[in-house]
């Protein structure tokens, strides 16, 4: 057999031979959650897609029994109506790789199909519109053509465009899928798919598994709809569901904003037995994973299914608190806890920001956040000036109408830089972002022309720029509960020392990094450390940097001097085991 | 001014702070030349040496690119480059939102922050499109070499930091310090614009 369906009474798939996206999808289904149907052609099909040099009658006719078994289980058929069934192509080998072919959803699209889907759900330009995108995505994904050059005001005239370039395309429903099960097979022998497994080592025989799977619509009917949850509060940490519901909606339509989707409690008002059944599933897979969900479903004519569901990325408040929550449940021992938390994210929670009890007054100027965080200083609107001041020691901040690389020494010489126009992709936001410096973009013509020369606040995260030096807040370690529950642990499990201040030690005994060459360089740090013999403790420069403190454990230091602790006691327990 | 003293000082323009080994390696010229034109226009007060790194007088700035239309005016009328500047451009867009989506991420609020690389799949994920786009791009970047190869130390570079990037070496990427992936598609960007005498467009 070369292909394999996946279903809940089955023990979980060889991960080698279903690939990663399968495999996870198996996991689900094996915890009793509802997915959509859906079948593999394993790594096994792979070697004989290649043996064969094609795909074989006997791989077809799989297929093709795969997809019946689809139309069995959706109750609806492959490219007719009158409930059309459309499909994704997936490609997952056992590890990801550059290189290999990206998804194709809505395959079996075509005029007829689009007619049956518009009667079916009511909605003519929904119907159009995943046509068009079905288009999109099979040119740029299968036939690998820029879909750019080729528009087209329907359906037709999209498919003629694409044929003046690549003639002998089938656009047939079995022939979208036979051409998309072929284009993952042989987007393992991409060039850059190549590379990568010869730097990596990983053998060309591994080979690469297609997941084929029915799509479910949010929008066909006031029983369907479509929403995204977290298992907790993202923002926060609270231990309660957190979520957005969108009645007779496709997934796009949440993502994209276009849209204001409703509180979880709507579904709950509509359904409260499919409601709880989504609260379970979350539970359930907060429970398996031991880390927080991040959950995409669909609920389809009054039937809920799970599309996908992966650790959810959490706001460093929520970090913190879920950590603590979770060690307190029992799902995670105290040095997992430590370990999912990132000296980044609990430098941000130290990070200073603007007195939000200080007055700032109306702000003189307001653009697009690009790079967060304050900075204080003198108006500047040459670069060169920038650098001539900063060397003097005075604090600017750089104002410019855009910024071009030869503003870099300016922007490196500023405590915060200030564009005039342009968004989150330009010059001055890449920029900013790659060298850390708090940023606003587009703050209009001449924003703060009329200021230069005077002192300002550039409160970057929330994008406005305040008159005069406005007073920094500075939370401490010590202020929060959490973090000092944290800091407690993460010293039970520390091989080194972290301390605030240098209390106990004697002068010979603390070495200044900032005083040694090298030792503010956060690449060269952990060289400069390793170098050092007989340290005992050490303080400055970049000490507190992730590999400055491995380097400092791996030559035998005994305590590093740092405010805050934390960031440097986590990187010191994370390079330690991973388990007790 | 000479053809091939616009093309030193050109490649100066698209540097901006550079020695006369960088800006040999961008017009594919060599070091000693190029030292020797640079050095010859500090003379004449074009350009100012700061400690070995080159740059041009604002006025300079403004003589070479008058001479644009001049030296590249077959470039200009040459409508394949036209047509393959014109795909760059909307390539361009594409890059720019990549680069974009490796440097922040928006949180579950929907408020942007910036990446800390703490999800090497996120990660993982972006550079695979950063490649796939740069896979659709080089037949085009080929044409703009056929017909001026000196750019071909950009696919050359442009390939190599993606290949970087791939091994998980990620300050290729975008790092501005070194010849990383945004680095030197700007440059390229900014010497096409030269070339053709376009604005940029934020």
């Amino acid at each position: 057999m070369y292909t394999r369906w996946l279903s809940s009474g089955d023990e979980l798939p060889d991960r080698q031979l279903v690939g990663g996206k399968a495999w996870s999808l198996a996991r689900m289904t094996s915890l009793g959650l509802p997915v959509p149907p859906a079948f593999v052609v394993t790594t096994d099909g792979f070697r004989h897609f290649h043996e064969t040099g094609g795909v074989s009658a006997t791989l077809r006719d799989e297929v093709l029994a795969g997809v019946a078994r689809l139309e069995e289980e959706s109750g609806r058929r492959f490219g007719s109506g009158p409930n059309p069934l459309l499909i994704s192509v997936r490609s997952g080998a056992a590890i990801s790789m550059p290189g290999m072919m990206d998804t194709v959803l809505n395959l079996g699209m075509t005029d007829e199909v689009e007619a049956a889907l518009a009667a079916e759900s009511g909605d003519d330009a929904f119907a159009r519109d995943t046509h068009h995108r079905f288009l999109d995505l099979f040119t740029d994904v299968v036939l690998n053509r820029d879909p750019r050059d080729h528009p087209g005001d329907s359906p037709a005239a999209v498919r003629a465009s694409v044929n003046r370039a690549v003639p002998d395309v089938g656009w047939d429903p079995e022939s979208q899928l036979m051409a998309s099960v072929e284009a993952v097979f042989r987007s393992w022998n991409s060039r850059r798919a190549l590379r990568y497994r010869a730097h990596q080592g990983i053998p060309d025989d591994l080979g690469t598994a297609v997941t084929v799977q029915a799509m479910v619509f949010g929008n066909l009917g006031e029983d369907s709809g479509t929403g995204v949850l977290f298992s907790r509060n993202p923002l926060d940490g609270t231990n309660e569901v957190f979520g957005e519901y969108l009645r007779r909606a496709q997934g796009e339509d949440v993502v994209s904003g276009r849209v204001t989707p409703q509180r979880l409690s709507d579904l709950e008002d509509q359904d409260p037995e499919l409601h709880s059944q989504l609260l379970q599933a979350a539970r359930d897979l907060e429970h398996a994973n031991r880390e927080i969900q991040d959950v995409e479903f669909t609920v389809q004519g009054g039937r809920l299914f799970l599309l996908q569901s992966r650790t959810a990325k959490l706001a460093p408040e929520a970090a913190l608190q879920t950590s603590i929550d979770m060690v307190a449940e029992g799902l995670l021992t105290k040095r997992e806890a430590l370990r999912r938390l990132s000296p980044g994210q609990a430098q941000s929670l130290v990070a200073p920001r603007l007195d939000a009890n200080a007055p700032a007054g109306e702000p003189l100027a307001t653009g697009e956040s690009a790079c967060a965080g304050v900075g204080t200083g003198t108006v500047v609107d040459d670069p060169d000036r920038a650098v001539a001041l900063a060397a003097e020691g005075k604090r600017v901040v750089l104002a410019r109408p855009t910024t071009s690389p030869e503003d870099l020494p300016g922007m490196l010489a500023a405590t915060a830089v200030v564009t005039d126009e342009g968004g989150s992709t330009s010059h001055a936001a890449v920029v900013s972002r790659a060298l850390g410096l708090p940023c606003i973009v587009g703050a209009g013509r001449g924003a703060l022309a009329d200021h230069v020369g005077t002192d300002v606040t550039v409160d970057a995260a929330s994008g406005a720029v305040y008159a005069g030096t406005l007073p920094v807040f500075v939370p401490k370690e010590d202020d929060s509960p959490g973090l000092r529950t944290v800091i407690a642990w993460a010293r039970e499990h520390s091989p080194i020392d972290v301390t605030p201040d240098a209390d106990g030690l004697n002068d010979g005994d603390l070495v200044d990094l900032s005083e040694l060459s090298g030792g503010s360089d956060p690449e060269r740090v952990a060289d400069l450390i390793a170098g050092l013999s007989g340290v005992t403790a050490i303080c400055g420069g970049a000490s507190a940097s992730p590999d400055a403190v491995a380097a400092a454990i791996d030559a035998g230091v005994r305590r590093i001097v740092t405010d805050p602790v934390l960031p440097a006691l986590l990187a010191a327990v994370q390079h330690g085991p991973a388990t007790d | 001014m000479r053809a091939d003293e616009h093309l030193v000082l050109h490649g100066l323009a698209v540097k901006k702070h550079a020695t006369a080994e960088e800006v040999a390696d961008v017009i594919g010229e060599e070091p000693a030349r190029v030292a020797e034109v640079l050095t010859a226009n500090v003379a004449t007060g074009r350009v100012v040496d700061l400690n070995g790194k080159f740059t041009l007088q604002p006025g300079a700035r403004m003589i070479v690119k008058g001479e644009y239309s001049r030296h590249f005016a077959g470039l200009r009328t040459n409508d394949a480059f036209e047509t393959a500047y014109e795909r760059f451009e909307k390539v361009n867009d594409d890059v720019k939102a990549v680069i974009t989506a490796w440097q922040v991420r928006e949180l579950p609020s929907g408020e942007a922050v910036s990446n800390d690389h703490a999800d090497p799949a996120y990660d993982e994920k972006i550079i695979d499109r950063l490649g796939a786009i740069h896979e659709r791009f080089e037949p085009t970047l080929k044409q703009m070499c056929a017909e001026v190869p000196r750019l071909e130390r950009y696919a050359e570079k442009l390939d190599s930091a993606l290949e970087k990037a791939e091994q998980g070496e990620s300050q290729w990427v975008s790092d501005v310090t070194i010849p990383s992936y945004h680095t030197v598609w700007f440059e390229l960007h900014e010497d096409l614009l030269c070339m053709l005498g376009r604005e940029r467009v934020e």
